[in-house]
């Protein structure tokens, strides 16, 4: 957070999806270096209209400076939380966890529910938007599955995310699946939400105990030669920058240290002659959206990298787009204009490139734009699948 | 962990760097592009700079002094680098007009001419005189462009002012893409009844589709229509870098963003590897060769000290001109300040003079004795320098 380097060059101000359809947000530029210079730790916060800005850090990833808007943007979002009262919106989605849990214990029941009219009613009334479905819970989730062991070279403790155990497990059984066909251990270790939820909605005291909780579980299977994998953009962003940064939890540095991205840590083992794997064509044109957080993770585009070893397929790359949704926040209806215009220009981009389906690393991003587009969308983990003849036993039954 | 390991980093991913990695990705090797940020293109006209004495640009460069790097590029390269790039351009949707060997003029938003060389299609039209007859249409509450200099300037130009729901300039463009709005603008165009030849407007007339949108006000207003490009943000700049950038990706490029290069890991006379510092784990990124194309002191490759300057990658030598009393003019507003020659100086081949590994080249602003200011020579040279720094590293890595 270095707002003094700020040169005023406004190239992040170009680059925030917000700014650019709610003229009642000032702009990275404004919200970010420009204002910090008047913040004051004597003053309470009034500034709003920082609630407006999605943690997209499209800003921060354009900026040639350093500057980091979008820190200094969250730092006053967690401080304006703290010294304001919480909305309908912004608890339930800050416990999104602890309500997933129960929408899937109770799942056939909360998903007709949600459908309903007096559902959507209901929704609206707490300030929760409805313009897509609201996702459907899985009866059986995830964290359910059964330990399994193939006494391979390399240990994997899978982190899934609430998305995958939630509302897609059987994403989460293909990924182990597909590690497994390369000799890979994978374990399931006990795990909560990464905590970016709590974050994003000006949480941060809930966010450090999902945090506290998961680097002490995931430290023990570090300890005990595992390397940690995750899928979930959003949740490696947090795992690796927001648990060493704002939510300053001790040991978070031996989880940055030792957490991959699922493709880039596929694409390691193939770097070291580790695994061969051997792709079959799969005939598909595909649009690959690239999530905000996966850009903000710095790795690269590793899913882009593997799907180009696929015969035949074609996918283009967009990461001009930010699909709008941004975990909740396209869900709170003070929101709901920005999110869906942003949607929709994603989704012009991608119908532009003659693309039959989407592919993106992101729950959400996927959520977002197959409902505004009627797509069918993938996680890029099921187009590896695809090429390599991996399927989920479960759901083939 | 292992690492991941590519043929050719290139570092910044400016017109050089974009143009440097789009080549050596074409001919088949793995490349990677990493950046702290984006670059100069976004600021600037997206105007395509070749060198702005004379008429042709190409005998305007015959006639720099020996030391600029243009000499070391064989003239044919040149032209076959700009070339190849309006043909790049024209294949994704943002053709760029003029050739390589005429220089022509492009009406600025302060109502003076800039002397340019390639310019996108949307600009076409730009008046080469202050005489032509032009009616600007300007949009209610646009900050930074005031048609009020042009009109001073240009004494046959009127304006008018369109009401966009949005006042930004990014909002406005992101408008244009949308079919009703510009239905909705041209029926509001039509009435206005206009009698000037041509019109104007400041540029945002959309993002991709920019190219298309000023076909279709064309034909539908029956005359010649421009954009005059602004103050960053700018919207041909943006789109600049979005084709070169799309291009480059073709190409098979990947590019890794916000990722300032801090350290570097080196063995002999090899560079190995170049290195992050993040917040979350410590990253590094192995190749076989490495083009530095970090710009110069806007673009963040070269930074002034007290007495020295210094380039901030790889710590190579830099030519400074003079002392620090011989950097600046009196003048602020120069464009002869002495510290426009600041930078590195490279041989025949691309590499830096005095460099201590073999597998490096440079291209772009952060080249010395460039004065891109004062001779006119931004994004061509760029161009120019990118393509040849990536056939001499194609050349030492085969
Ligand atoms: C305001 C302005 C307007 C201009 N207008 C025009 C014009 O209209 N027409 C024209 O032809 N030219 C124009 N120019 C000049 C032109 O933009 C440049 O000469 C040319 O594009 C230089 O390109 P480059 O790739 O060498 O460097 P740059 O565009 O400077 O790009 C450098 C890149 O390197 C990155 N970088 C820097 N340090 C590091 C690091 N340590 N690690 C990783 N990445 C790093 C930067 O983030 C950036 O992406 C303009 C310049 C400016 C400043
Ligand atoms: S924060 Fe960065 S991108 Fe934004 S205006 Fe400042 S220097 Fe430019
Ligand atoms: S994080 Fe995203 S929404 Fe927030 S200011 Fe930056 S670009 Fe805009
Ligand atoms: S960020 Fe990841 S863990 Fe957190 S709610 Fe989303 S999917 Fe779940």
């Amino acid at each position: 957070m270095k707002f003094e380097h700020c040169i005023r060059c406004t190239i992040c101000v170009e680059n925030c999806p917000v700014f650019r359809v709610n003229p009642a947000f000032p702009g990275p530029k404004q919200a970010g270096p420009d204002a910090e210079r008047f913040r004051s730790d004597r003053e309470k916060s009034v500034d709003d209209w920082v609630l407006l800005c999605s943690q997209c850090k499209r800003c921060e990833m354009a900026c040639p400076c350093g500057v980091e808007p979008a820190q200094i943007i969250l730092r006053a979002q967690q401080r304006y939380g703290r010294e304001h009262p919480h909305t309908a919106a912004h608890l339930l989605f800050a416990n999104n966890y602890y309500l997933s849990t129960l929408g899937s214990l109770t799942a056939p029941v909360a998903n007709r529910f949600a459908a309903t009219k007096i559902g959507k009613r209901i929704f609206r009334r707490m300030g929760i938007a409805t313009y897509i479905p609201f996702p459907r819970f899985s009866f059986r989730t995830l964290r359910g599955e059964k330990k399994s062991i193939s006494r391979g070279n390399r240990k994997v403790a899978f982190f899934y995310g609430c998305f995958i155990n939630f509302y897609r497990p059987d994403i989460g059984r293909k990924i182990i699946r597909l590690l497994q066909s390369f000799k890979i251990d994978v374990v399931l270790p006990p795990q909560w939400c990464c905590g970016l939820p709590a974050l994003g909605n000006g949480n941060l005291e809930l966010a450090r105990s999902f945090a506290r909780k998961n680097v002490a579980s995931l430290s023990n299977y570090i300890d005990a030669g595992y390397e940690v994998v995750y899928t979930c953009t959003s949740c490696g962003l947090c795992l690796l920058h927001d648990y060493q940064g704002i939510m300053d939890i001790p040991e978070a540095k031996k989880i940055a240290e030792n957490s991959y991205d699922l493709h880039e840590y596929l694409l390691r083992l193939i770097a070291g002659k580790e695994i061969r794997p051997k792709f079959q064509e799969v005939h598909r044109t595909l649009a690959y959206h690239i999530p905000c957080h996966l850009r903000a993770l710095k790795i690269g585009y590793p899913a882009a990298e593997l799907m180009q070893r696929i015969p035949d397929l074609e996918c283009r790359i967009l990461d001009d787009a930010c699909c709008g949704l941004n975990g909740s926040y396209g869900f709170k209806k003070i929101n709901e204009t920005t999110a869906v215009q942003l949607g929709s220009r994603a989704v012009s981009l991608i119908s532009k490139t003659g693309a039959e389906a989407i592919v993106a690393d992101c729950g959400s991003c996927r959520m977002q734009l197959g409902g505004l587009s009627g797509m069918a969308s993938y996680d890029p983990a099921e187009i590896l699948c695809e090429a390599l003849g991996i399927r989920d036993k479960k759901q083939m039954k | 962990m292992s690492v991941i390991a590519y043929d050719v980093i290139v570092i910044g991913a400016g017109t050089a760097g974009l143009t440097a990695g789009a080549r050596l990705a074409s001919e088949g090797l793995q490349v990677a592009l990493v950046t702290a940020g984006e670059p100069t293109a976004c600021l600037s006209t997206g105007c395509i700079d070749v060198c702005a004495a004379g008429v042709n640009p190409l005998d305007g460069i015959a006639d720099l002094p020996e030391s600029h790097p243009y000499h070391r590029i064989a003239p044919a390269a040149i032209r076959d680098a700009l070339l190849n790039f309006q043909r790049q351009c024209a294949g994704l949707h943002l053709p760029y007009t003029g050739a390589p060997d005429q220089n022509r003029l492009v009406l600025s938003a302060i109502g003076t001419f800039k002397t340019s060389c390639l310019v996108p299609v949307t600009m076409r039209s730009s008046p080469q005189n202050e005489e032509e007859k032009i009616h600007i249409v300007t949009f209610a509450g646009l900050k930074d462009f005031y048609p009020g200099y042009i009109l001073s300037r240009l004494r046959n130009a009127a304006f008018s002012t369109y009401d966009a729901g949005v006042s930004t300039t990014m909002g406005i463009a992101a408008n244009f893409e949308d079919d009703t709005f510009l239905e909705a603008f041209i029926l509001w165009l039509e009435k206005l009844n206009l009698r000037e030849n041509k019109i104007a407007f400041p540029a945002v007339l959309g993002l991709e589709s920019a190219a298309a949108i000023v076909d279709t006000l064309e034909q539908r207003l029956e005359r010649p229509v421009f954009e005059i490009p602004t103050i960053p943000p700018s919207m041909p700049g943006r789109r600049l870098f979005n084709v070169l950038k799309d291009h480059f990706r073709r190409q098979g490029g990947v590019i890794y963003w916000n990722w300032p290069v801090v350290g570097v890991e080196k063995a002999g006379r090899q560079i190995e590897a170049v290195r992050l510092e993040s917040q979350g784990r410590p990253m590094s990124l192995n190749a076989r060769a490495f083009i530095l194309a970090t710009g110069s002191f806007v673009g963040g490759g070269l930074s002034a000290r007290r007495e020295t300057i210094i380039e901030k990658v790889f710590d190579l030598p830099v030519f400074v001109p003079g002392t620090r009393e011989d950097w600046f003019e009196q003048d602020y507003f120069s464009r002869n300040h002495g510290i426009g020659r600041a930078g590195i100086a490279a041989d025949a081949a691309f590499r830096p003079d005095g460099c201590p590994w073999d597998n490096i080249f440079a291209c772009g602003a952060i080249l010395a004795h460039v004065e891109a200011l004062k001779n006119g020579c931004g994004h061509g040279f760029a161009i120019a320098t990118g393509e040849a720094a990536a056939r001499s590293c194609l050349e030492y890595l085969r």
